[in-house]
């Protein structure tokens, strides 16, 4: 067993006279004087965050991305099936269900009110999807229970708020949060079946703050592993 | 792996009689004594050159519902450092009593304390037996099996409602007017008296719980004489969310959040001591690829909790220019944990079964400029403190926590191998990739401040000897390796990521790992097959490091309090679960 011994050594005579453990601290203390500023300047400048950050909740809308199951989940919970541009909801309540605060959820679906000759009839669709963000951990584990990828987490950190109602986000504005989301960066997130990009990187390289804080030496984005490619 | 073997625990029942020994799928062996026996036969294994259980590591109390007689059990659980094995003592709390072990190892008496708060166990001969984590007043033991989750709603409290646009809030999104017992001030008083009976000054120093060089909501009592402290006890639980009992009503993988809310300083190591247990209690073995992940991310972790630790350190004792330094390269680490996990702080990146995502692209790149750049920052810090004589003077010979009190108090971590004791979970379980890394473990000579913090800084160094072997290891893998454990028949076993539906076996398990603050360890007990676990106990190190703070600074003086502190380095989210 490899065991490694520290142990403290006494100040020298040399030391203690000329005080060289003073002068030998001055010296990183002055080596860092003609740094540059290396704090971002919130929130004048901010720091795009990575395409995995996990912030404020959307719910993703079809647009032709959807994975190759989309369908099949669809039929499966009897929901009427989307038009482009509707919700991807299904209401089958797995992201409640992998939730550590369930109770933070309030989904709901409703029978469709159309006679017996229409072809929804029998037909579900999602009616309410609240969210209590006020008691949500922010874990991620919802988006990863989501059959149809319909629930992701965005990129908006910010979500402080006069009143405790403004925290429970309802369907519409969630819907909302999801497309702006998207219009704005889809390219960095999902691949073309809405999954985790395999190349996803590290941090968006067109952010430029980033560069202060690490120090204006930032590290070259390259692949991991030998037949990785970007 | 790590238990004492099947064959000389037997030999220990031919040798009394009443032994029974058994050993779980896990791996873990537990002994099951009468309690009339119980003291005679611990005696034995603490004194006994063959056994020599000198360590105390946990004492923790099960209730099997209140339908079954007799209801609580006592577990024990003691390591050897000769052999390098731990082993399990049980035995039935008869009339909700157990014998005092605080003869045996002083360091039970807080552990006891818990286990008469939480399950309302009494201990007979205990000297001051007092709650450990909630007020003196309060009329419950919460972690038994008839406490409601959600508590005993008994307090009007109408304030949490909104009221900025009238109490208008519906359905579920609203608050309860009634809410759990809340301590008063008339309440807390009694708690501080209950604390320290026995005053020898005229005044009994308060120290926190609000003060910003307690780290946290700790609330010291010192009794001084002059400037030099003759008694102290401290008052914890000011931040006790009750995790062991949300960890028996929450799903296997939904609980890895609330692990991260533990020491939220180092939430990858806490998450990896229950994933540890769990995957063990399963008896699954994880893919390649997921072990060296979790034993890099692990270990970043603990270079970013070390570094945390060396900047409030030197902040308290008057240094505020390294607070500045350390947490610039804090800054990078969290950027490197953002982009592979997706958070911060609360990062949530490992799962039963391995970890939830692959490494994004580049992330390997980041890690390798980090650690490139590291080793001569660490020299930095070393050049401003390591030599400087105020430091010098401030931490030499303060406060010396002995090779004794480690075993006797179950120190673990830096402060165990800043007094010279070379215990280290990663080399005595070689869980993940640990087996196959080189590191030495730095160990200290006097186990004054000064060794804790040397200690500290080399473990930084090894830190990052550990993280190039992990590179270095993963640029040969694949991106086809998986990361996630791939069941072989899932009817029979289902592991899944987001842990829907996820059932764990019937049995116990105890899994640890060594965190920044000490060894964490996972008990969980599980009655039949279930989703969620019927005792799950959380051996927290940073609970039983900050227990010696009550024995090493008697004698010192007041100001040595601040270094002592920040040198046991706990963190109150893990003090108080």
């Amino acid at each position: 067993m490899g065991v490694k011994k520290v142990g403290a050594k006494p100040q020298t005579l040399v030391e203690k006279i000329f005080f060289l453990d003073f002068i030998k601290g001055l010296k990183t203390t002055i080596k860092h004087l003609w740094k540059k500023v290396i704090t971002v300047d919130f929130p004048y400048e901010v720091v795009t965050p990575p395409p995995r950050f996990r912030g404020v909740h959307g719910l993703r809308t079809v647009d032709g991305t959807e994975n190759p199951e989309f369908d099949s989940w669809v039929k499966r919970l009897k929901i009427k099936p989307p038009e482009p541009g509707e919700t991807r909801c299904i209401a089958c309540k797995f992201c409640q269900a992998a939730c550590p605060v369930p109770e933070l959820f309030d989904i709901q679906s409703e029978k469709l009110d159309v006679p017996e000759d229409h072809p929804h009839y029998g037909l579900k669709v999602m009616t309410v999807f609240n969210m209590d963000l006020s008691k949500c951990t922010f874990c991620g584990l919802c988006t990863q229970a989501c059959p149809t990828d319909c629930i992701i987490m965005t990129d908006i950190y910010d979500l402080s708020s006069y009143t405790r109602r403004n925290w429970v986000l309802d369907k519409d504005m969630l819907t909302q949060i999801a497309n702006e989301f998207a219009s704005r960066r889809r390219d960095e997130k999902f691949d073309q079946h809405s999954q985790w990009r395999e190349d996803q990187k590290l941090w968006p390289e067109y952010d430029k703050t980033r560069e202060k804080l690490w120090d204006f030496n930032m590290p070259k984005l390259g692949p991991n592993y030998h037949d990785q490619t970007a | 792996m790590s238990w004492i073997s099947v064959e000389k625990a037997k030999r220990l029942e031919e040798r009394f009689g009443y032994p029974k020994v058994s050993q779980d799928k896990s791996g873990v062996v537990s002994v099951e004594v009468p309690k009339d026996k119980f003291i005679e036969f611990l005696k034995f294994l603490k004194e006994d050159k063959e056994y020599d259980f000198r360590m105390f590591l946990d004492l923790t109390i099960i209730d099997h519902g209140e339908k079954e007689d007799p209801r609580f059990q006592g577990v024990v659980i003691l390591f050897s450092p000769t052999y390098q094995y731990r082993i399990i003592v049980k035995t039935w709390a008869l009339d909700e009593t157990l014998p005092t072990l605080t003869n045996l190892w002083k360091g039970a008496k807080w552990a006891e304390r818990e286990a008469w708060d939480m399950f309302g166990i009494k201990f007979e001969g205990h000297e001051n037996l007092v709650r450990m984590l909630l007020w003196e007043t309060y009329p419950y033991h919460p972690l038994r099996k008839d406490f409601p989750l959600e508590g005993i709603k008994d307090t009007y409290l109408p304030s949490l409602n909104e009221t900025l646009r009238g109490d208008s809030l519906e359905g579920l999104f609203n608050y309860d007017r009634m809410h759990t017992a809340i301590p008063t001030m008339e309440d807390l008083e009694i708690t501080q008296k209950k604390r320290m009976p026995v005053k020898t000054s005229q005044i009994v120093l308060n120290w926190g719980p609000l003060h910003p060089g307690t780290h946290g909501t700790i609330w010291f009592l010192f009794d001084l004489d002059g400037e030099y402290v003759k008694q102290c006890d401290i008052i914890i639980g000011q931040l006790h969310r009750g995790v062991e009992k949300l960890g028996e009503n929450v799903n296997w993988q939904q609980f890895i959040p609330y692990t991260d809310r533990m020491d939220y300083i180092a939430a990858i190591n806490e998450n990896h001591a229950y994933v540890l247990a769990a995957e063990k209690l399963l008896g699954i073995e994880i893919p390649e690829k997921a072990k060296w992940i979790r034993t890099m991310m692990a270990e970043l972790s603990r270079i970013n909790s070390h570094l945390l630790w060396l900047g409030t350190y030197a902040l308290d004792l008057g240094a505020l220019t390294m607070f500045l330094y350390t947490f610039r390269e804090r800054e990078k680490i969290m950027d490197i944990i953002e982009g592979i996990s997706g958070a911060r702080f609360t990062i949530n990146y490992f799962r039963i079964g391995g970890v939830f995502a692959d490494l994004p692209y580049g992330a390997l790149d980041a890690i390798e400029h980090i650690i490139k750049d590291l080793p001569e920052r660490i020299n930095d810090y070393e050049t401003l403190l390591t030599r400087n004589r105020i430091w010098l003077s401030r931490n030499k010979d303060v406060c010396i926590i002995t090779e004794e009190d480690v075993y006797d108090y179950g120190l673990t971590g830096a402060v165990a191998r800043g007094s010279g004791v070379p215990y280290d979970i990663r080399k005595i379980d070689k869980y993940d990739a640990y087996g196959e890394v080189e590191f030495d473990i730095p160990v200290g000579e006097t186990g004054d401040s000064y060794d804790r913090y040397l200690v500290r800084m080399e473990e930084m160094r090894q830190s990052i000897r550990i993280i190039q072997q992990c590179v270095a290891k993963l640029r040969k893998m694949s991106k086809n390796d998986p990361y996630f454990f791939q069941t072989p028949d899932e009817k029979k076993l289902k592991v899944t990521i987001d842990g829907r539906g996820m059932k764990l076996p019937a049995g116990e398990v105890y899994a640890s790992s060594d965190n920044p603050r000490g060894e964490l360890g996972f008990y969980i007990y599980n009655k039949k097959d279930g989703l969620k676990a019927h005792r799950m106990r959380i051996r927290s190190g940073a609970f039983y490091n900050l227990q010696v703070f009550t024995k090493a600074i008697i004698g010192r003086p007041i100001a040595d309090a601040i270094t002592l502190l920040s040198t046991i380095d706990p963190v109150v989210g893990e003090t108080d679960r």
